[in-house]
C-alpha cells in the first residue's frame, strides 16, 4: 500500500514512472511503512553525534584539568630525563633529541595555537644573515650582534648563482632591499621558510631590535590537537631541560592570552619523548 | 583502549628499570671509565648478538649508572667483504682498554654473563630498583 504522503508526488510523475521496478515509488510499493520511516533516522543520528561530541568534549576538558600526577605514566622530570638518556644509550648525539607534546583541548572553529618561543637554551646555536643597502649600518650591527653572513645587493647575486652557500637559520632585512630580496631570492630562501618578509617582522628599519627580539625564538604551532616541538637534547643537564620547560609553558600561556576567540583553549597533557624513547607524562602546569 | 595503552607504556619502561634483571649492577667507577662496543651495522658475521644486546642490556646498564660513559661504533660492511671486530672493551681513565669480550657469535645473554664474569661490580641495592605504575 502506498502511503498518502505519496499521492500528489505520484499524480505528478509521467505514467511511466509508475511502472517501473527501480527508484522510490517502486520501493514505497515493495516495502511500504519501513520505507515511509526510514527518512527520520538521518536526523536522530546527527543530534546522536552531536550529543556524542558534546560528552567527548566534557571528558576531554575533565581529563586536561586533572593533575599530571593523576597518570599512570607521570614522572617528575629528572627521572623521565634518566631513563630517556638510558634509552638513548649508543645512539647518534645528532638523534637525541627530546620532544615536548602538550594536548590542546578547544572546541569547534577555535583558531590553532601559535607563537614563539625563546628556549634559554637553544638546541643548536642560530646563525644569522642581515640584509642590507647601507654598508654602514652592517657595520654598526656586526659590532652589536654575532652575524653569520652580511651583505647587500652583491650577497643576493652570490647566492643566486649559488657562489655562496645558504648556511644561516634566520635572515633580517631592510626595507630598501626587501623588493630585491623578494624577486631574486623568493624560491630559494622562501622554500627554506627564510625569506625577511614584513609579517613575520623581519623586515624593518631597526635591524637590531628585531634581531634580538626575534633570535632564539623557535615559532611553533599547533597541529590537530597537538603542540609539539624539540625542547632539549639528551646531553643537556636537567637544570637546563627544566629551564627550556619553563620557557615552553610560558610561551604556551601566553598564546592562549592572545586567542581571538571566545572560548579559549585549554592545555591537556604533556608529554616528554625521545627520538627511539617512549613518552612520559611530565607536569607543566 | 586507553587502558590498553598505559600497561603497554609501562611495560616498555619497566623493561628499561625493572624487568631486566642482569644488568642492574653497579660499574666500580675507580677501575672503569667507559664501556665501548665496536660492531658491525650489519647482523651477518655473528655481529647480531651485540646489536642486541646493546638494546637489551645496555638501557638499563646506563639507568643504574647515569654518569657511566657508553660509546658505540658501528662500522658499515654492506658488501660483507672486510672483517670488522665484534669487541667490548672497557676503558681506564686514560682511556686504554683494561678488559675486551669478544662478542663474534654470541647471544646477547651470553655476552652479559660474560660481562658480570668480568668486570668488577655491585648488585643494586634492592630499595634502590625502581618499578613503575605501582602507585595504587
Amino acid at each position: 500500500m502506498l502511503a498518502n504522503h505519496w499521492r500528489p508526488v505520484l499524480l505528478r510523475m509521467p505514467l511511466r514512472a509508475l511502472h517501473t521496478r527501480f527508484g522510490p515509488l517502486a520501493q514505497e510499493a515493495v516495502t511500504g511503512a519501513a520505507v515511509a520511516a526510514a527518512p527520520a533516522q538521518p536526523k536522530l543520528t546527527k543530534e546522536q553525534l552531536r550529543r556524542r561530541e558534546l560528552r567527548k568534549m566534557i571528558r576531554s576538558k575533565m581529563l586536561a584539568k586533572r593533575p599530571a600526577s593523576q597518570d599512570k605514566v607521570y614522572l617528575s622530570v629528572p627521572e623521565a630525563m634518566r631513563i630517556l638518556r638510558a634509552v638513548e644509550v649508543g645512539q647518534p648525539t645528532s638523534q637525541q633529541t627530546i620532544t615536548l607534546t602538550t594536548m590542546v583541548v578547544s572546541e569547534k572553529g577555535v583558531p590553532p595555537l601559535h607563537g614563539d618561543v625563546v628556549l634559554p637554551t637553544p638546541l643548536k646555536p642560530v646563525r644569522i644573515a642581515a640584509f642590507s643597502a647601507d654598508p654602514e649600518l652592517l657595520k654598526r650591527l656586526q659590532e652589536e650582534v654575532e652575524l653569520e653572513i652580511v651583505g647587500g645587493a652583491e650577497l643576493i647575486d652570490q647566492l643566486k648563482s649559488g657562489e655562496v652557500p645558504v648556511q644561516f637559520d634566520k635572515a633580517f632585512a631592510t626595507p630598501d632591499i626587501a623588493p630585491q630580496l623578494n624577486s631574486k631570492l623568493g624560491a630559494l630562501l622562501g622554500r627554506r621558510g627564510l625569506l625577511p618578509n614584513i609579517k613575520k617582522g623581519t623586515v624593518g628599519p631597526d635591524l637590531l631590535a628585531m634581531i634580538r627580539s626575534k633570535v632564539g625564538a623557535m615559532p611553533f604551532r599547533q597541529r590537530a590537537a597537538n603542540l609539539a616541538f624539540g625542547i632539549a637534547k639528551c646531553h643537556f643537564s636537567d637544570r637546563q631541560v627544566l629551564g627550556n620547560l619553563i620557557a615552553a609553558r610560558e610561551a604556551f600561556q601566553l598564546a592562549i592570552q592572545n586567542q581571538k576567540s571566545k572560548k579559549r583553549s585549554i592545555l591537556g597533557r604533556s608529554t616528554l619523548s625521545s627520538t627511539h624513547g617512549p613518552g612520559i607524562v611530565i607536569d607543566l602546569a | 583502549m586507553t587502558k590498553s595503552r598505559v600497561v603497554k607504556q609501562l611495560k616498555n619502561l619497566n623493561k628499561v628499570v625493572y624487568t631486566t634483571k642482569l644488568p642492574q649492577i653497579v660499574i666500580d667507577r675507580t677501575k672503569y671509565e667507559a664501556m665501548k662496543l665496536t660492531f658491525q651495522r650489519q647482523n651477518t658475521n655473528g655481529h647480531m648478538g651485540a646489536r642486541k644486546f646493546w638494546h637489551d642490556y645496555l638501557p638499563t646498564l646506563q639507568y643504574y649508572n647515569p654518569d657511566f660513559r657508553i660509546e658505540l661504533l658501528r662500522i658499515f660492511n654492506s658488501k660483507k667483504n672486510v672483517d670488522v671486530p665484534c669487541i667490548l672493551e672497557m676503558l681506564d681513565t686514560q682511556g686504554q682498554a683494561v678488559e675486551t669480550i669478544d662478542m663474534k657469535g654470541k647471544q646477547s645473554a651470553e655476552i652479559m654473563q660474560e660481562l658480570l664474569k668480568t668486570i668488577d661490580h655491585t648488585q643494586v641495592p634492592k630499595d634502590q630498583i625502581v618499578e613503575l605504575g605501582n602507585k595504587d
